[in-house]
């Protein structure tokens, strides 16, 4: 019963969310404007023909999350500052429980991580020549890595909501929680693009999905102390 | 002895303590073989002040805990007490480890793990001064920090062990691999140095943390006094 | 018409509260109670602490020293627990501006497990004096005085058996505080009221009253 009228209130911030970003689109404009300048001026001035034989796996596997990346970080901490920029956090934490308020952004996060991805990756391969021979396990290395990377970017934005809420302090403190899973998913992207098996994306896939289980639980615990700050 | 007393000694103990190990680290301790020239005696040092980092991001953690537990503002001053001793050891650390590397290897850095985590440990610690400055309110910022350092905390073993652990079995032929693990044995002289240091830098890190904790805690009935 | 057919049983006792911001004292040692069916006005200068008194009352705020407890006929309610309990207006609380005023009453019944059916939700948007062809616009194009018609509708949405407003009538013209004054009148027979206000029109709702000093 408890669950199930949470698992609602948490929709309605998911519904709450999308509708006022379809509106305002600031997050998106943010993440989607940054991604396609990335990737457009890699594309244009590396390209997929600048990199050396031996060197692309590597090159090519960071370029890809470099993009990605600074992307999600340029949009995603607005799901709570734009509470607290509109004043409508009071209202929110009077109305909600905390614990559907971030499942709710958290969603909203993941999905825009989604659809960065979708949109992103296949440009990517596309304008770089990246031939990627797992599929299957460069999906699941990019599923599991939105995530983690959902997680941590959600729990550090209403840190810093509560903060400055200047996004220049949500990179300070995102990036040491997320260099290793970033390690990890070039290490991941890098062996998925290099052989057809699922099995290569395994070792990284382990280390990304335990990361982003430590982070959400800790996260679910986190969050009603920071959000009642 | 009474505790006044004893308060006063320690210090004076410490002191020479650590002259005691500075002077065995170049004097009684014989120069390891498999290492150029004299470079090894450096761990007598790096390796005391990293254990220190690490100590001290555990600190903070219990503080940060007790903090969220209790909301004692002391239990804060802990936190904060124990995170700029980190931020001090942790670039003690690095700067000692680049030298080491730098005759030992031929570079100053060389993306070991070991270096990469100790690299994260001070970004992190980095971040959460970052963090403590913008924020105004000393109940909130206490807070907020304390959330962050549990944060970084539970994020932390998966550098160290995944990571590695992953680069490893895609590279096993890394140049880093084998040298980097500081495996080999020590002669017993050697040893009793080490750790005499180790020893050492833990009391000197009880020292310094307790005196920023003592005066927060003046600061904190001074500030309390003067409002009643 | 919102019809009120129980009559809480919540109380709201708070003792000795006070509140430091690092070395300024904003509060010192303020005492009350809130029970259903009474008004409680606090009044005080700009300053004096009004609202932070009510955001301690909210759960939003800890005090420095002293205590607030929620008590219904079992016992204390837990802190986390208190919002469910509570309707709250204030000036620093916004709706959404990307929403339309409808959107916006929707989103918090559900959050609050409410009845959130269109026809309620319009009959009360109307209650607090917003006219059936404004409640599709988004809020972002309101007048400031039509936002606090929204925040107010906001904050009895739930019926809540505690209700705090922070300067109610504030933005609003002679009809709105008409409006307000009807909402208070309307809990009165069920709910606690609490008003931080400084109009005079509203002092004369009060049973008990607070004065706060600088």
């Amino acid at each position: 019963m408890r669950g199930s009228t949470l698992l609602s209130e948490c929709l309605a911030v998911l519904g709450k969310e999308f509708t006022a970003e379809l509106r305002s689109r600031v997050a998106l404009n943010a993440i989607g404007l940054f991604a396609v300048t990335t990737l457009v001026v890699v594309a244009y001035q590396i390209g997929p023909y600048k990199i050396a034989e031996q060197d692309r796996p590597h090159v090519l596997a960071a370029l890809l999350w470099i993009i990605l990346f600074f992307a999600a970080t340029s949009g995603l901490s607005r799901v709570f500052v734009k509470e607290e920029d509109s004043h409508t956090a009071k209202t929110l934490r009077l109305a909600a429980r905390p614990a559907a308020v971030f499942a709710g952004k958290y969603l909203f996060n993941l999905i825009l991580l989604v659809a960065l991805d979708a949109v992103i990756v296949p440009l990517y391969c596309a304008l770089m020549g990246y031939a990627v021979s797992g599929v299957a396990g460069l999906v699941l290395v990019l599923a599991s890595g939105a995530v983690a990377l959902a997680a941590t970017t959600t729990i550090v934005a209403a840190i810093i909501a509560r903060a400055s809420g200047s996004s220049t302090l949500f990179a300070i403190l995102t990036m040491p929680l997320v260099l290793p899973l970033l390690v990890i998913l070039i290490q991941g992207t890098r062996a998925a693009a290099g052989s057809g098996e699922i099995g290569v994306v395994l070792p990284a896939l382990r280390g990304i999905v335990s990361l982003a289980g430590v982070t959400l639980i800790t996260s679910v615990y986190l969050f009603p102390v920071v959000w009642h700050e | 002895m009474n505790r006044p007393m004893l308060k006063t000694l320690l210090p004076w103990l410490l002191c020479l303590w650590m002259l005691a190990v500075i002077a065995g680290a170049f004097f009684y301790a014989p120069s390891a073989a498999g290492f150029k020239g004299e470079s090894a005696r450096i761990v007598f040092f790096h390796v005391p002040q990293a254990w220190v980092a690490v100590l001290a991001f555990c600190v903070n953690l219990v503080a940060s805990i007790r903090f969220l537990r209790g909301r004692d503002p002391l239990d804060d001053a802990r936190a904060a007490a124990a995170a700029r001793l980190g931020l001090v050891f942790s670039v003690l650390a690095t700067v000692t480890g680049s030298l080491f590397a730098r005759v030992m290897w031929g570079s100053f850095w060389n993306w070991d793990p070991r270096e990469v985590s100790i690299a994260i440990l001070l970004l992190i610690y980095a971040a959460y001064f970052a963090l403590r400055e913008a924020v105004p309110d000393e109940e909130r910022r206490a807070s907020l920090a304390a959330a962050y350092a549990v944060l970084a905390f539970v994020t932390m073993p998966f550098l160290v062990f995944v990571v590695p652990r992953i680069y490893w079995s895609l590279h096993p032929d890394t140049i880093i691999g084998a040298t980097g693990q500081l495996k080999f044995q020590m002669e017993s002289r050697m040893r009793q140095v080490f750790l005499a240091s180790l020893v050492g830098f833990t009391g000197l890190f009880v020292w310094l943390y307790t005196l920023d904790v003592r005066l927060a805690r003046v600061r904190m009935a001074r500030s309390r006094g003067g409002e009643e | 018409m919102i019809i009120f057919e129980t009559v809480s049983g919540i109380r709201v006792e708070f003792r000795d509260v006070s509140k430091r911001f690092g070395a300024r004292t904003v509060l010192s040692r303020v005492s009350g109670e809130l029970s259903a069916g009474r008004v409680l006005v606090v009044a005080g200068p700009n300053g004096s602490g009004k609202s932070t008194l009510l955001n301690i009352l909210a759960g939003l705020v800890r005090p420095s020293r002293g205590e607030v407890a929620y008590r219904n006929g079992e016992g204390p309610i837990a802190r986390s627990r208190w919002f469910e309990h509570l309707g709250v207006a204030a000036p620093d609380m916004a709706v959404y501006e990307e929403l339309s005023a409808l959107e916006n009453l929707t989103f918090f019944a559900r959050l609050r497990r409410v009845d959130a059916s269109r026809e309620r939700l319009s009959a009360l948007l109307e209650r607090v004096g917003l006219p059936g062809r404004e409640h599709g616009r988004t809020v972002g194009t309101y007048s400031s005085g039509m936002k606090q018609r929204v925040k107010l509708a906001q904050a009895v949405l739930h019926e809540p058996p505690v209700l705090l407003l922070d300067e109610p009538s504030s933005n609003l013209d002679a009809a709105g505080h008409e409006t307000v004054a009807g909402l208070v009148a309307a809990s009165r027979g069920r709910a606690a009221v609490a008003v931080a206000t400084n109009d005079p029109r509203e002092m004369a709702w009060a049973d008990a009253r607070i004065d706060l000093a600088l």
